[in-house]
């Protein structure tokens, strides 16, 4: 029993190695001046531990899926490879974050203390396997989201910012614990498998109460990864938020929430055909309309940070439509996706940040003219935008065509001619920013200050993927093929 | 003698009494307070389910659970509202509109 025990452990120590961080770093916080080299030190620590965490995580890809702790997680290649996105992710915010003039200065290692504790969260939502670990997963993913939005402490925005997000997370979780204490009442468990096996047999009102549950429990993922009537929080937060952490929750929460969806699509709603119809068709709406409002809200933004707020709103309801085919094509849609999203997203985030501390705003007109002060720079937001719209022959196009591949041969035409529609809002919104950025007329030859040589080559190392994904996608490709989900 | 339907009607006014608070008081420490009543509706649920029906611990662990995050939940919601109410000196729901279009 014992020695099971720490023969499972030995599947966990992605896991464990967040966990030490978290506590050494607090530690080390608690030791350190207010001298800005320790807190590099610290930084770095942080991130050399988070490369460990990924390369036990890449050795666990090819392990064969297992159930530890008394069935409680799943470790199988899906759940380790969102792991993966989500562990890049969190590394690039955090060296974000030490240069970003956003975060205070002696804030700097409780951002990476939080963002750790945060991916910790995700990693425990990406492989829940019974509905306590989903539920602990959410909750302290959001917990400690709430903390990072109002980490500006003396700003009366950044502090509205983590208001909202307590008041609304804290409904949204305790609708789903609701939906999730009827769930438990009917199926007479809180094990994924043991919950499935009776799925069949229901019928009459029983069946009726476990839909209102499902839907009930769809809110507090669904505000997780703000789809559409849950998605009011989403550019409140973001925009008060300091830009390190809207990157952050650009990518780590979304991820973590929609492997959590993925999971529980794909195990609940294959066996029973009346909960299968219906949850489907729930999810055609819900992509539909979270598309819509993401990008046609989007074109009158005049903040960038807000314009990625409402565009990323989009980008989840596009991967929401890998999930309704529930096939191997759409995990590996929804994968792939994932990956490139997260590449553009963190560019995205990093030139905004640095022009942002140089001006202090983050309007279009900070983007006027970059091409004439830093022609790498302003070429690589323009393909990162490009790419982001799905254009040819950036990463972006890949992603989104793989999407719609997976939408066309299920037959679901209408939903696909609603997001080809929606991809021609989002090229208009986005090349306008472009069109800003090579057209704009530069305010004189003022550098950027946020720019320096270790920086530029940061964006560079990132764009690299987002370029030569769009070309050389097939071993990604195959990598995400063979994460698919394990589910028994 | 108390039935499973008693608590489950119990807990579900606490549901519609929790939702209610949020949405109709603006003081944001009834907020707070609504999120609370809404919690303790689904452990009360859970731990009427783990006795009357499905008989395992099940929902009783899970209650246990509820309560702490609950806690958590609340602490850091306060340390919110504290810092809210010195930047703003209210803690009125209908000052925190900085963040709209």
């Amino acid at each position: 029993m014992i020695q099971q025990l720490f023969g499972f452990l030995s599947y966990y120590i992605p896991e464990i190695i967040c966990v030490v961080l978290m506590t050494t770093l607090l530690v080390a916080e608690s030791a350190v001046k207010d001298e800005h080299a320790s807190r590099g030190k610290i930084i770095g620590y942080a991130l050399g531990m988070l490369a460990l965490c990924l390369f036990f995580l890449i050795q666990n890809m090819s392990e064969a899926p297992i159930y530890i702790f008394h069935n409680a997680i799943t470790i199988d290649p899906f759940s380790t490879l969102i792991k993966i996105i989500m562990v890049l992710g969190t590394m690039g915010t955090i060296f974000l974050s030490y240069s970003s003039k956003d975060i205070y200065s002696n804030l700097k290692s409780e951002f990476a203390i939080m963002a750790v504790g945060v991916l910790t969260g995700g990693m425990l939502l990406a492989s829940a396997n019974n509905m306590l670990t989903l539920y602990l997963g959410i909750e302290t993913l959001s917990i400690l989201s709430y903390v990072m939005s109002s980490f500006k402490r003396d700003e009366s925005t950044s502090t509205e910012a983590g208001l909202k997000y307590v008041l609304y997370g804290g409904l949204s979780a305790g609708v789903a614990l609701y939906g999730i204490s009827h769930l438990y009442g009917i199926l007479g468990s809180i094990q994924f498998v043991e919950m499935v096996a009776k799925l069949p047999g229901l019928e009459g009102t029983n069946l009726v109460l476990v839909m209102i549950s499902f839907i009930l429990f769809f809110v507090g993922l669904g505000y997780k990864i703000s789809v559409f009537p849950f998605h009011m929080w989403t550019p409140d937060v973001y925009q008060g938020a300091p830009i390190p952490v809207t990157a952050f929750f650009a990518i780590i929460p979304k991820m973590a929430g929609l492997a959590a969806l993925v999971r529980v699509s794909f195990i609940f709603f294959t066996s029973n055909a009346a909960l299968n119809v219906s949850w489907v068709g729930l999810m055609l709406v819900i992509s539909a309309m979270t598309m819509t409002v993401g990008n046609v809200t989007a074109i009158g933004q005049t903040s960038v940070k807000r314009l990625l707020a409402f565009s990323s709103i989009g980008h989840v309801g596009l991967m929401i439509l890998g999930i309704v085919t529930l096939n191997d094509e759409g995990v590996r849609a929804i994968l792939f996706y994932g990956i490139v999203y997260m590449f553009m997203t963190l560019i995205a985030f990093y030139i905004t940040s640095h022009l942002s501390d140089m001006y202090g705003t983050d309007s279009y007109d900070v983007f006027k003219g970059l091409i004439y002060k830093h022609p790498t720079m302003a070429i690589i937001m323009a393909a990162v935008l490009f790419s982001l719209a799905g254009m040819p022959p950036f990463s972006g196009f890949v992603a989104k065509f793989n999407i719609f591949a997976v939408i066309i041969e299920k037959k679901l035409y209408g939903i696909a001619i609603v997001a080809a529609i929606n991809s021609v809002i989002a090229l208009y919104y986005y090349v306008k920013l472009a069109k800003t950025i090579i057209l704009g007329q530069a305010d004189g030859e003022v550098k950027v200050a946020g720019f320096t040589p270790a920086n530029q080559a940061v964006i560079i190392a990132l764009f690299i993927p987002v370029l030569f994904l769009g070309i050389f996608w097939e071993k990604v490709m195959t990598i995400s093929g063979n994460a698919v989900l394990f589910i028994k | 003698m108390m039935s499973l339907a008693s608590y489950l009607i119990i807990s579900l006014i606490l549901f519609v009494v929790g939702l209610m608070v949020m949405i109709s008081r603006k003081n944001i420490v009834a907020i707070l307070l609504g999120i609370e009543l809404i919690l303790n509706a689904a452990a009360l649920n859970f731990v009427a389910y783990s006795r009357y029906v499905t008989n395992n611990l099940d929902g009783h662990i899970f209650s246990l659970f509820i309560i702490v995050i609950a806690a958590a939940e609340a602490a850091v919601g306060l340390a919110i509202v504290i810092r809210f109410f010195q930047i703003k000196e209210t803690i009125h729901v209908d000052e925190a509109t900085q963040l709209r279009n």
